[in-house]
């Protein structure tokens, strides 16, 4: 009975238990697994093959491969043999020129392309198109040189039979070198970013950015609540709709809205040029105002959410509180200091944990607006994190650098909660009953 | 502390809650606003302390006019029905708080909360929070933080209404005695006539937004000004008869029962309507006039016991006598009616 009953329960769970597995903790598995590759756009996410590039030769030579080896695996040669006239037929080269090559160049190497063409050239029933020509020497070319093998072994026998004197551990770590598909690159991502001398940069960015926009929308949040407040009630619900817009609004259209508000011949610049102030695109044309425009944009976002919060909190207050506290003598900067925002501990704290959070990874509201810019002084760990993995204007993707950034805000989202949690003794907080009467 | 209210009017919106009120009360005195709820004797309160504005009249302190001066500098101290005690302060705190938004020294904050806590025995608890406290204590936190820093004023409002019975019983010998020790003028809102009677010098009696009468609760018990007054006193309440006076002085209920007069009324004309109050300890105790009737409810109340009689032609009277079990339900009684006790009122309630 005991059993069947925990079965069901079980059964019944097991939807929910399937969601947050697939939803909450596959995402954070699949980022730290990814966190520790290299994979990107040119590696793909499944698997490669092993190719030779002119770049890689020429990593292979920086990194001390002995300069012959690199000068004979970068040599092609064209040679007219059984295979190479079998894929050229294939090719589609013309059966009668073909027959001509067999018959008068079988046998033949050219150390290049140019004695090879000349040889061509002098067939008597060549193309006429010289591209044709080229087109034509392609097929007898022999070169390891950007050929793909599927295997690391089949890479390494083409190695050797184009350097046969060459050691089997360089031809072994030229065949390692040349896979094209994402590997395991244990911290190798974290080390470069260690390296980078801009991640600093980002840091600090971030830190000023989760600072300076928490800050204001703490303070604007609780200033709202508390003007209004003391409003009237129906002045205190037409502003608390006021400052629920940028809320309301969608992001997009609300990036959008402070476009046309600060870019050249937006709204600030007209009127800061009639008032003969420096007159600019405020957004993106110098760095304290790009600061100062993307933290009113998320912060006027915040502030809202404060402020609604707040507001709340504030009139769970009894009333007679507030008159006890004036007929004892508090002044309203009193009441507010001494009993008005003691009271508010539990939400500031709320406020600020979840915003600091979500501060952290958002970046829709910069990449919208100042896109990082100018340069990338306004550039934020989410929003980089973004630009690597999926958004990278070179065209790749670096999907592992990416996750192991949104790895490292994971860790410090993580390791910040558990530290708001200990400092306001969250859990005494939500236990007591926070008003008495 | 003289408090003196002088045409007092209070409007919220377009209603009219309290029309000209006129009101003193006396130094050192301890005064009651009785009322049902909704007379407006929370809102009087409320005037007085400054939380509300007075939209007419004025509020005087002594000779000093405190019409138009806001809550903070009035100097009065008030305890709130759910003592409105702050949640994230000690009681310490709590009690220090009217001094050190003053700005009073530590040390004087320090002596004077000491004090007060002594005053009203709740020492040992300085350093817990509201929350930590029961009922009784939390009552006791915030009269000792009302009357710490010594205010012209103490207002009362409902202090007891939150409280269980015996802690009642107990709160209000215990305020009573910190009034009398501090010699504070002070003013108790309540609905509850025992509490307004058992703990006040005075009790002003009030009912939509007026006060019908001012006295000492034995004076305003025995010779209450109207109707209204006459049934909001007492416990078992008083027993209203509608009648005609017969012209020889007796009283002719209109079912047909005659009752007597008090002498005092025996020269009205007959056929005056009148109602006759009868108070249950005016029945069945003593006196020359004897009634007949049924006994058609008996409930023991320990030391006494409540009885409806009811009278051949159904009227009701009630008898509150010392606990007796002689007397069963259904049983026939003539008792004894105390005719110089009984209140009258006339057609439009007041006292005759």
């Amino acid at each position: 009975m005991r059993t069947r009953t925990c079965l069901l329960g079980l059964a019944f769970v097991s939807p929910a238990l399937a969601l947050l597995f697939a939803f909450f903790l596959m995402p954070v598995v699949l980022t730290t697994v990814f966190a520790f590759t290299n994979m990107s756009t040119s590696t793909g996410i499944t698997g490669g093959s092993h190719v030779i590039t002119g770049n890689l030769l020429r990593d292979l030579g920086n990194a001390g491969v002995d300069d012959d080896i690199v000068a004979a695996l970068s040599e092609g040669s064209f040679s007219v043999t059984p295979e190479t006239l079998a894929a050229a037929a294939e090719a589609g080269v013309e059966p009668r020129f073909l027959g001509e090559i067999e018959s008068s160049l079988m046998g033949q190497s050219f150390e290049d392309a140019r004695s090879f063409e000349s040889a061509l050239k002098a067939l008597p029933s060549r193309p006429t198109r010289i591209r044709d020509i080229k087109l034509a020497t392609e097929p007898f070319e022999r070169s390891i040189l950007n050929t793909r093998y599927s295997s690391r072994a089949a890479m390494e026998t083409a190695i050797a039979s184009m350097v046969p004197d060459a050691p089997v551990d360089t031809v072994s770590a030229i065949a390692e070198a040349s896979y094209t598909g994402w590997r395991w690159i244990d911290g190798g991502n974290f080390q470069t970013l260690l390296d980078r001398p801009e991640t600093i940069r980002i840091v600090l960015n971030t830190v000023f950015y989760v600072a300076a926009t928490l800050a204001f929308n703490v303070f604007v949040g609780l200033f709202l609540a508390i003007t209004t407040f003391y409003l009237p009630k129906t002045g205190a619900g037409f502003f608390s709709v006021l400052w629920l817009l940028p809320r309301i609004t969608p992001v997009v259209l609300y990036a959008v809205m402070w476009k046309w508000f600060t870019w050249d011949n937006g709204f600030l610049y007209v009127i800061a040029e009639q008032l003969g102030l420096p007159a600019f695109n405020y957004m993106k044309g110098s760095v304290p105002t790009a600061w100062a425009t993307i933290i009113l944009v998320n912060g006027f976002v915040g502030a809202s959410f404060g402020m609604i919060l707040f507001s709340g909190a504030l009139r769970a207050i009894p009333v007679q509180q507030l008159w006890a506290s004036e007929v004892d003598g508090a002044s309203r900067w009193q009441q507010i200091r001494r009993i008005i925002l003691p009271q508010l501990r539990w939400p500031i704290l709320f406020v600020t944990s979840y915003q600091t959070l979500s501060l952290l990874s958002s970046y829709e509201q910069i990449w919208l607006t100042t896109n990082g810019g100018p340069g990338s002084t306004t550039t934020v760990w989410a929003l980089e994190a973004f630009n690597t993995a999926l958004n990278n204007y070179t065209g790749n993707l670096e999907y592992g650098m990416g996750a192991a950034m949104a790895l490292i805000l994971v860790a410090v989202g993580l390791i910040l909660s558990i530290l708001y949690l200990r400092m306001f003794r969250f859990d005494e907080l939500v236990n007591k009953p926070r008003i008495e009467f | 502390m003289q408090v003196t209210l002088k045409n007092f009017t209070k409007t919220f919106d377009d209603t009219t809650v309290i029309d000209s009120m006129n009101l003193a009360v006396n130094d050192g005195e301890m005064l009651a606003l009785l009322g049902p709820s909704g007379c407006g004797k929370s809102t009087t309160l409320f005037a007085i302390c400054g939380i509300h504005r007075i939209n007419g009249g004025q509020i005087l302190f002594g000779d000093r006019d405190v019409s138009d001066v806001p809550s903070q500098k009035r100097n009065v101290g008030v305890v709130f029905q759910n003592y409105a005690l702050y949640p994230h302060l000690t009681v310490f705190e709590n009690i220090a708080f009217p001094l050190s938004v003053r700005g009073d020294s530590k040390p004087d904050i320090e002596r004077e909360v000491r004090a007060i806590a002594a005053l009203t025995h709740i020492e040992e608890l300085l350093a817990r929070r509201p929350a930590q406290l029961s009922g009784g204590q939390q009552q006791r936190v915030a009269l000792a933080r009302a009357l710490v820093r010594k205010p012209d004023v103490l207002l009362l409002d409902e202090p007891l209404a939150n409280l269980d019975a015996k802690l009642r019983l107990e709160m209000r010998s215990e305020i009573r005695r910190i009034q009398l020790e501090t010699g504070i003028t002070a003013i108790l809102v309540t609905h509850d006539q025992v509490e307004a009677m058992s703990m006040c010098d005075r009790i002003a009696i009030m009912n939509k937004g007026e006060i019908l009468q001012i006295a000492t609760p034995t004076d305003m018990y025995r010779a209450p000004v109207n109707k209204f007054v006459a049934g909001f006193l007492g416990n078992p309440p008083i027993v209203m008869l509608e009648g005609r006076t017969s012209g020889d002085g007796r009283f002719l209920v209109k079912e047909g029962t005659s009752l007597p007069l008090p002498a005092r009324l025996a020269g009205m004309p007959g056929d005056t309507p009148l109602s006759l109050g009868v108070r249950p300890e005016h029945f069945g105790a003593a006196g020359a006039n004897r009634v007949e009737g049924t006994i058609s409810f008996v409930e023991p109340q320990g030391r006494e016991t409540l009885f409806d009689v009811t009278l051949d032609d159904g009227v009701v009277l009630r008898s509150i006598q010392p606990a007796r079990d002689d007397v069963v339900f259904g049983q026939k009684v003539v008792w004894p009616l105390d005719a110089e006790k009984l209140l009258a009122f006339d057609v439009s309630g007041r006292a005759v």
